[in-house]
Order: structure tokens, then sequence, then C-alpha cells
């Protein structure tokens, strides 16, 4: 679905240059959950951002669907994510002002989705995410599990193939990072979407088809 | 887009406040500089507007339409006797003292027409009618007078510079841009208060309106001694003098300008709050997928419902103060072009303090929303 081919992210900045991510190579696969686990600073993040089409690859190549996305114009990006992915954030970023249901309304209307209802679709998601009890709370209202849930609901928004989780269990108690893991097995078991995860969570391999390793911007199975 | 954006700015209840505040005090502030002055202006230029003439001659150099000298009204004859010019007839402007009934004078502005002709007649009567001033010392005043002068009554006896008149009409809304009250009487009574043989404009209609810069032309190099104006430059030179000559219009300006700013910066700041606070959201729908001019829209329709409450209840208060501000004498007009342009001017002054926000938006990263 996702496949990164040789890919590498270097920074510059004035005569120091960093190279976050080192000729990575590394594939996607629908109905599977892939862990990237690696401490800190080892590169992680920036590689699921150019996976993820957010961030241009300085060198190598990541291919999405079977088309090379590392050739087109940052302009065109948008509409790749907008179509392939839904995002997983470690902080949630819903908006404070809309609630749960509202949260998952505004990406299918971002996104043109034009099938019924949109309260009705919204509803279906929390649904999904066991969470159709709190759809009118605000995220003020919620807890961190429950954000994060709606932060899931919010990424099945429009149906995208690819779900990729920045330390989804980072804010979350035990309980809630397992129930969060499981949902996200249960996304590519159960609806064949392709999941990627970026955490330091031990416990999330147990719930992963495949775990690679990163340290240094390199990769190591 | 819109959606998303109305849901934002409504949650923010009190910030909305604060910003339809600030778009409502700069809309008064705006709204009311510049309904002051085309409603100034348009005193100032109120008898010239209303004449039925298509040009003015008046004394050498004048500077306005209140400002004029006497000249000898002989002159009317060269006017008369141009082939282009249809009929002319003189006008008397001249100030006056009125004695009051409770005691004390007040300055009145004369108005001598001739009442045969009706050229210079008050237009609008409330009372009496314009024939009433033939034959004797009567006057027609302005009901606006009444909260200078008291009750005005028809067929009371006034005191005009010691000379009695009778009052025998009564216009409405006839103003002048020097707040002395309008006073019409028969141009024969009006030579009474100026010099012999004097007058103070003469008025022409022309025949072919098409030939007109060609006969005003043509009057200017007959009478050199002379001012010679086309109607509409008369107006212009009037308003120019009032707006440039005498900086009035800078003060206007400045405080438009004033206005603008307030109302620009306050909702600039509240709009630019409300991007930076909802700053990881946005980059969220960035990563999402959205583009940058789907986040503008979003800013751009906030800061424009923003616009559209603010002027509504700035204009709905100046609409309700208006009465009041007109009873205190002030003329405000408010019409259909004003609250047009203004609310353009205003919308795009706070389109354009939004740009803070656009410029961040700009430059936001999607990255940053998987820092924790």
């Amino acid at each position: 679905m996702v496949e990164a081919k040789n890919v590498s992210r270097e920074y510059r900045e004035g005569s120091i240059s960093v190279l976050a991510v080192d000729s990575v190579c590394l594939s996607m696969k629908k109905g599977e959950v892939l862990l990237i686990m690696g401490p800190s600073g080892s590169g992680k993040t920036t590689l699921i951002s150019m996976m993820g089409c957010i961030l241009h690859p300085t060198g190598g190549e990541v291919v999405v669907d079977g088309r090379s996305v590392t050739a087109l114009h940052e302009d065109a990006l948008p509409d790749i994510r907008k179509r392939y992915f839904g995002f997983v954030f470690q902080s949630f970023n819903l908006f404070p002002s809309l609630t749960a249901a509202e949260n998952v309304e505004a990406i299918l209307r971002f996104k043109g989705w034009n099938k019924g209802d949109f309260s009705m679709q919204a509803r279906h998601l929390l649904e999904k995410v066991r969470l159709e009890h709190r759809k009118d709370f605000y995220p003020r209202d919620l807890s961190g599990g429950e954000k994060q849930k709606v932060a899931f609901a919010r990424a099945l928004a429009g149906d995208p193939p690819v779900i990729l989780a920045d330390e989804p269990t980072a804010n979350l108690d035990s309980k809630n990072a397992t129930e969060v893991l499981s949902l996200l097995k249960g996304l590519a078991e159960g609806f064949g979407k392709a999941v990627a995860i970026v955490s330091h969570d031990p416990k999330a391999e147990a719930f992963a088809h495949r775990v690679v390793f990163m340290e240094d911007g390199r990769l190591s199975v | 887009m819109l959606w998303l954006a109305l849901k934002t700015l409504l949650h923010e209840k009190a910030r909305l406040i604060i910003t339809v505040f600030g778009v409502a005090f700069s809309t008064v502030l705006v709204l009311m500089q510049v309904g002051m002055y085309i409603g100034f202006m348009g005193n100032a230029t109120n008898i010239v507007r209303h004449v039925d003439a298509d040009i003015w001659v008046a004394s050498k150099k004048i500077q306005c339409f209140d400002f004029v000298g006497p000249f000898p009204e002989e002159r009317i004859n060269r006017v008369r006797s141009h082939p282009e010019v249809l009929r002319a007839e003189k006008l008397i402007l001249t100030m006056a003292m009125l004695k009051l009934p409770a005691g004390g004078v007040e300055q009145v502005q004369i108005l001598g027409f001739n009442p045969a002709s009706g050229v210079g007649a008050p237009w609008s009567m409330l009372e009496g009618g314009i024939d009433d001033v033939k034959g004797g010392r009567y006057m027609i005043m302005d009901k606006t007078s009444e909260q200078r002068f008291g009750s005005l009554n028809i067929g009371s006896i006034w005191e005009l510079g010691e000379i009695r008149f009778k009052l025998v009409g009564l216009s409405n809304g006839i103003r002048n841009f020097i707040n002395a009250p309008i006073v019409f009487i028969s141009y024969d009574h009006a030579r009474e208060f100026i010099n012999d043989n004097q007058t103070s404009f003469i008025v022409a209609k022309v025949r072919d309106i098409e030939r007109l810069d060609d006969t005003v032309k043509s009057l200017k190099s007959q009478m050199r001694n002379n001012d010679v104006y086309t109607r509409r430059d008369f107006i212009y030179k009037t308003v120019f003098y009032w707006t440039v000559q005498t900086g009035m219009g800078m003060g206007f300006f400045l405080t438009a300008v004033l206005g603008l700013a307030v109302g620009g910066a306050i909702v600039g700041q509240t709009i630019y709050t409300n991007t930076m606070e909802h700053l990881r959201e946005l980059g969220t729908l960035k990563a999402m997928g959205a583009k940058n001019s789907d986040i503008y829209k979003m800013i751009f329709i906030q800061t424009g419902v923003s616009v559209i409450i603010g002027y509504a209840a700035g204009s709905l208060l100046l609409l309700m103060a208006r009465q009041g501000m007109e009873e205190g004498g002030v003329n405000l007009y408010l019409g259909f072009w004003v609250f047009v342009p203004i609310f353009l001017i205003i919308l795009s002054t706070c389109f354009i303090a939004a740009f803070f926000s656009i410029r961040k938006v700009r430059k936001l990263d999607p990255v940053m929303v998987f820092r924790g």
C-alpha cells in the first residue's frame, strides 16, 4: 500500500547537517499492523511523516498505491493525504470547539464525503470505536482514552486505506492504551487497513504483525 | 469549511463579542464621519443643487457659495443677451441679525429670490407657498430653525436687521453649511440688506445643455470682473473649499481612518489569537489533506462573518441615534451609497488585518502535529 524505497531525510542548519532518516526501505500492507519502535530522536516520526506524504524525502522514493509521490509538487500532496491517509497523534489535536461527533464530521465534510448524512456517518464511526455514547461531549469533558478514540474515528473519516499513528498510547493509562492498540489491530484485521504505529510502548508489540526498530535514522529488524 | 469556520467562531463567544464590538465601534465611527461629511457638504451645496440653473455668475475670486461679494446687478443684461441663455435671474445672499422674541439676536442667512419665477425659492414647503412673499415684507423660515428661535407661527412678526417681516411660510429641512438659519424673502426686499443696485448671484438657464461649457467660456470672456461657473463646477468649488481649504475634510478623513484602524486592529488581533490557539488543529487539517487555501477560506469566513455582524450592529446603532443627532442639528447622510462602500472598506481592512493569520497558516508545517 505504502512503500518507502531507500528514503532519507537530511536537515541542514548552516553548516551542520543531520541525517534524521538514512536510506530506509519499508513497506506497509493492507490488513497489517506495522510497529516502528526506537528511542527518541531515532527518526521514527520523520519516517512516518515521509510515508504519510507530509514531509518530502531528500533522498529515495515513497510509493503510495503503486504511484511514486516523491517527484510530485508539494501542492499535490494534500490530495494524496486526503485520499489515502488517516492520522492519529500523540496529543489528539481535536478541535476544542467541536463535540466528539463534530470533530469527526469536520473531516467528513472537508473530505467531501457525500454518502448520506454527516452526523449519521460520524455517529457510525464513533460506534466503531465504542464511543457513541459520548458523541455530544466536548474534548474538555473526555478522558485521554476517549479523546484518542475520537481521534481514531476522525482518522477513519472518509475511509482512508492507511492509518498512521504516532505514539497513540503516550498520553494514556495502561487500560486505555491496551484498548487503543486493540482498536488499531481491529482496523487492520477487520477493515483491511494498512496501519503503522510509532511507539515506545513495549505493550504495542503484542498487537503488531510486524515490528521494526529504528536507531540513528536506520532500520534494524 | 464554512461549517467549521462558523462552529469555531461561535464557540468562542467572548472573543466573538469583542470582535463584533470592535467592528461595530469602527462602523459607527466611520459611518458617522462619512455621513456627517456628506451631510455637511449636502448642506453647503443645498441651494446650488436645488436652484434651477445651469450657470452661476458670482463676484470675482469667490471662495464658496456662502462667502459671496456683491457686484452690479445690471450685469444680468450681459447674461440675458447671450444667445445661448434661455433665462437669467438675480439672487441676493447676505447675512442679517434676527431679533428673537425672548430677546437677543441671531445671525441668519437671507436669500432674496424672485417669487414670480420661483428661481431660488425654497423647494420644500411645510406651510404657505413661495408666492406668499410677494408684495410686502414677508418671509419664509425653515422649520429646523425652531430649535433656535422657538415656535415659528405663521403670521408672527420678526425683526430682521431692524426691518419688520411677517412670517408667511415654513420650509422643510433647508439648511446651509454655516449653520445660520436661512430666511427666504423676495428679491426686492432683500435689496434693503445690500448696497443699491448690487446683487450676489446671477443664475441662468441655457438653451442647449450640450453647449454649456462653450456658453460658460464665452460668458467668462465677456464678464472679466466676475466668476462664471457651471452648476457642477460651483458645487465642486464649494465642496473643495470646505473640504480642502479649511482643512475640515482632513479632520473627517483622519477620524474615519482612525475608526478603520481600531476596527482592523481588533479584528486582526482576535482572528490571529484564534488562529494561534487552533494552530495544532489547523495543522491536523493540513496533515489530513487540507490545502492552505482551505484554511485561508476558514479565516476569511470568520473575518467576514465578524464584520457582517459588527457592521450590522454598528449601522443599527447609528440609525437609531440618527433621529436624535438630527434633532441636535447634525445632518447625517446615511444612504445606500454610504453603507455599501463603507462596508466594503471595513471588510477589506479586516481582511488585510487577517493577513497575519494567513501568513502564520502559510508557514505552518503539518509535521508540527506529530510533536507531543
